[in-house]
């Protein structure tokens, strides 16, 4: 039931290079059980080069594919509040070729290969990633190193990017239903911080970068010390490693990164903005909370929170507003748990008739029930238990296995981590839920959105 | 012209490219493509006609069971939406569960149950970890034969229906899609959308009777997938499907013939506000058991087939119309459509059909080189053989053997064909099936900045959001 609206809308969350892949990228997941569950064990060897890539290594023969999995680490929180969505843009330029590589010819590499490829950008990352027969796997590791060491970029690509980067903000935030529910939440929630613009950034600034601006980023952010490589599925260990070493091992060090350091102080006052667009099909409201990053102590709780309010139709949210109120015609709850900060929400979208008023009042009376009384042992069980089985199908590709080793090696720093997942949530009590849903979810920290229907000739 | 570039690690690569010693100029060289292997399925038809396939696969903790009803959309009759209705009220209670006493039990043990259906069939997906296959079994067994259709689920469901329909009428690519099926299939059961009037007039009784006369296991297969041992999970299947009665299926639909589609006709559904176009150029396509389906999927794919389609690019990599324009046939069990695709700023709408149709014309005019279809060959083959991770996806491929009349090799000699396809059979096909001259082109816009860039291609008709004619 996450893969619903919302799921659909913050696949804004990382924004991608190409459409192809996006569909198959979400899990479906919906209920889970009791501990003793054998969880999957994902194996894995790392290590660094001397330049400072750090290299994981993940071998499964299930199927003869493998994955590659290139995470830089940086994303839109490292740009210029006049350079908003300068990261994404970077991310298409690196498709653009290398010394050795024409313009254009990445595709069709991969395509020759009879694999794919794509990209993403989100606030803290940016990431790469090919899927090969296994055979293949020399030519992926190829393209990477070439675009560490020598990429290229021709003006003509550029401004060929900027025209397919504007359709690809028009396509997922303007024209579509709720798009701009994202860059909304951001601006309000993460308001002062980096944070605050979404990685697809503003139009205005998509025209304004230069080819010195492009350079400088790449040297800075484009270095192995800032890098991630892992690859996953059916390969050979040492003839893998000392093909790793070949083509990456020859890109120098870059220089230290120094990161934007901030954090997110705790609100003082609610916020609400209301949204009138002629797209908009039904009456919608979006309740956001300021929230930890995603390695605090109190994030296994507010996960849990999130599905005790909306996960399945036995859910608080599910049961009050869809099948009890039936004001609302779906239901999410979504913790957005980033590097240094995070939001948590709730999303309602209304039945026709619906007043915003309604729903509002509901979801308010909902959190405040659960700040006051908290939660019982059951929901707290059976929250336990959708994320168990959550946890057992998440790792189902090798995309999905090298992803998260990325992302717990750098988000982390502890790539192990990735097999210890189940432990933290074992251990969250409904105590911790109730003092978790005080802490955050506070009415002086409620951001409302509001997405009214508008009747035809009333819009702007 | 005159093209600017930087190398963007200028005076690094000279020296690195000397430090290694393999030859970095060039791809590396690669060994063959793994053999393509289907994964072999345990089948069983029980004696009540329930065809049972089941593929142990043990990746993961997790086991899912498929029942799939061979009537879908197809038998809806009077009221679009009445196998989609049944398929989601299905799941809110049995004869001896309320609706929320379904779902705590199911959330609770992390299962999932949950139905569809699409214009050919109805499905219940019944899932969650091996170690309670036999409850997810239970469950999904008292939803299929034993749903209650309490009256308030059903008025529930009919909200959320039409609450999704209003969503949908505000979405391009549904709605392209929507008009595209009633522009090319007419009065056929495939033309045919739910509204919220005919939503409104399904009674409780019209999905009992739906369910009493079409879920029949003499209509039906069920797909185990997952950590299972095929002996104890066949045990299983009969244990919960065995008693299940077998009758005779009364046909759905009588047949109607499609719409001739003759000469080029424009579509324009004016969604006003809209800041993009969503384009669809759609021919006749092809019904799932035509023969050339797998040797088609290259053919496709050469035109518009991921990023290294002829659409993207043109549309995205010369001319930057488009974050992606692709297309491919959806096939379905009685016909199918094809359909080329791309969301376009208004100002370049006209532009990119004319692209987009110049190369439907270009696919069957010109000879198709060697090498461009040597690399489609490998891009479909190899990802099929990337597909047979997703395990899901294979059982439901078993489904569709059965489903669609296909022959029993059809996924085990897919690739193969595919990486057999000649040029000149290439141009063939595409002769055959993308024919230039007789097409519909569906536009979802702002109409008033968009119908003056599209008179010159036909006829254009402009619609309204409820696919109403406008005047």
């Amino acid at each position: 039931m996450k893969s619903s609206l919302f799921a659909a809308i913050t696949g804004a969350l990382c924004i991608g290079l190409s459409p192809v892949a996006f569909a198959e990228n979400t899990t479906s997941p919906d209920a889970v059980i009791l501990p003793t569950v054998k969880m999957p064990m994902i194996d894995f060897v790392e290590y660094d080069l001397p330049n400072g890539l750090h290299v994981i290594l993940h071998q499964n023969k299930t199927a003869p594919v493998v994955s590659t999995y290139l995470l830089y680490h940086v994303g839109s929180k490292n740009e210029r509040p006049d350079r908003t969505g300068f990261a994404h843009f970077f991310e298409h330029l690196m498709f653009e070729g290398s010394e050795n590589i024409k313009r254009g010819e990445i595709f069709k590499y991969a395509s020759a290969a009879g694999g794919d490829v794509n990209a993403s950008t989100s606030f803290d990352r940016t990431d790469y990633h090919f899927n090969m027969p296994a055979n293949q796997l020399g030519l992926a590791l190829w393209i990477e190193s070439e675009r560490m060491l020598h990429g290229k970029v021709e003006k003509v690509g550029v401004e060929t990017q900027r025209q397919v980067v504007k359709e690809e903000r028009r396509l997922r935030t303007e024209n579509a239903p709720y798009g701009t529910l994202y860059e909304n939440l951001a601006g309000m929630v993460f308001k002062g911080t980096p944070y605050e613009w979404p990685p697809i950034g503003a139009v205005q600034y998509i025209d304004k970068a230069t080819l010195d601006e492009f350079r400088s980023f790449y040297h800075q952010y484009y270095i192995p010390n800032n890098a991630t490589l892992v690859v996953a599925g059916d390969f050979d260990l040492d003839a893998t490693k000392k093909l790793i070493a070949d083509y990456f091992g020859p890109i120098p060090r870059g220089n230290k990164i120094k990161r934007p350091e901030f954090a997110l102080q705790p609100q003082q006052a609610p916020t609400e903005k209301t949204v009138a667009l002629a797209n908009t099909p039904l009456p919608a409201v979006l309740h956001a909370w300021r929230a930890p990053a995603e390695t605090s102590a109190d994030a296994p709780a507010l996960e849990l929170l999130a599905d005790i309010l909306a996960t399945g139709r036995s859910s608080r949210l599910y049961e009050r507003l869809v099948r009890g109120d039936q004001t609302a015609s779906e239901i999410e709850a979504f913790p957005m748990l980033l590097e240094k900060g995070g939001a948590v929400g709730v999303f309602a979208v209304g039945n026709p008739q619906t007043p915003l008023e309604k729903l509002d009042a509901a979801v308010v009376e909902e959190i405040a029930k659960v700040r006051d009384a908290g939660v019982t042992p059951e929901e707290l069980q059976k929250a336990k238990n959708l994320k168990m089985r959550e946890l057992a199908q998440a790792y189902g590709t090798m995309l999905s296995r090298a992803q998260n080793l990325a992302h717990y090696h750098v988000m982390f720093g502890d790539t192990g981590k990735i097999n210890q997942q189940w432990e933290k949530y074992e251990k969250v009590t409904a105590n911790d839920i109730q003092r978790v849903a005080a802490k955050y979810l506070i009415p002086q920290g409620d951001n409302v959105l509001h997405y009214p229907v508008v009747k035809p000739n009333a819009s702007k | 012209m005159k093209t600017l570039s930087i190398l963007l690690a200028l005076g690094i690569a000279a020296t690195s490219v000397q430090a290694a010693k393999l030859d970095r100029t060039r791809p590396p060289a690669a060994g063959p493509l793994p053999a393509v292997t289907f994964p072999d399925a345990v089948t069983e038809t029980l004696p009540n006609g329930l065809t049972v396939f089941v593929l142990p696969i043990h990746k993961e903790p997790m086991v899912t069971f498929r029942l799939l009803v061979k009537s879908g959309d197809f038998c809806d009759g009077s009221k679009p939406g009445l196998a989609a209705l049944t398929a989601a009220v299905l799941n809110k209670g049995t004869a001896e569960l309320a609706a929320s006493e379904f779902a705590q039990k199911t959330d609770f043990l992390g299962i999932s149950v949950e139905g569809g259906s699409s214009d050919d069939a109805t499905t219940v997906t019944a899932s969650g970890l091996s170690r309670y296959s036999n409850e997810i079994l239970g469950f999904l067994r008292d939803v299929a034969l034993r749903p209650a259709f309490r009256q308030t689920e059903v008025d529930n469901e009919k909200t959320k229906m039409v609450s999704n329909l209003a969503q949908k009428r505000m979405d391009p690519d549904e709605l392209t899609v929507r008009l595209r099926d009633k522009l090319l299939y007419g009065e056929h059961p495939y033309g045919a959308y739910a509204t919220p009037e005919t939503v409104q007039s399904i009674t409780r009784d019209d999905i009992v009777q739906f369910h009493d006369t079409q879920f029949l296991p003499n209509n039906a297969t069920l797909v185990v997938v997952g950590d299972v041992e095929p002996s104890a999970a066949l045990e299983q299947v009969r244990k919960a499907f065995g008693d299940w009665k077998q009758q005779d299926v009364p046909p759905c639909a009588p047949p109607v013939a499609f719409p001739e589609i003759k000469g080029v006709t424009v579509h324009v559904v004016d969604r006003p506000g809209s800041v993009q176009s969503a384009i669809l150029v759609a021919a006749r396509g092809v019904a799932k058991n035509n023969p050339d389906v797998p040797e088609l999927s290259a053919v496709n794919s050469l035109l518009g087939g991921g990023m290294s389609g002829r659409l993207a690019a043109n549309l995205r990599e010369k001319h930057g119309f488009t974050y992606g324009s692709s297309s491919g046939f959806a096939a379905k069990k009685l016909g199918g459509a094809f359909s080329a695709t791309a969301e376009v700023r208004n100002e370049v709408t006209g532009s990119a059909v004319e692209e987009i149709l110049k190369e439907l014309k270009r696919i069957s005019s010109e000879p198709i080189p060697e090498s461009e279809l040597s690399l489609q060959r490998n891009f479909v083959a190899g990802n099929f053989l990337m597909s047979i991770e997703n395990e899901r996806r294979m059982g439901e491929r078993l489904q569709e053997v059965d489903l669609y009349g296909l022959p029993a090799d059809f996924y085990k000699t897919y690739a193969k064909k595919v990486t057999g396809l000649t040029p000149q059979k290439a141009t063939e096909l595409a002769k055959k099936y993308i024919d230039p001259n007789d097409l519909v082109i569906v536009v979802v816009g702002e109409a008033k900045e968009i119908v003056p860039q599209l008179e010159k291609f036909g006829k254009v008709t402009v619609y309204d959001t409820d696919l109403k004619e406008k005047k």
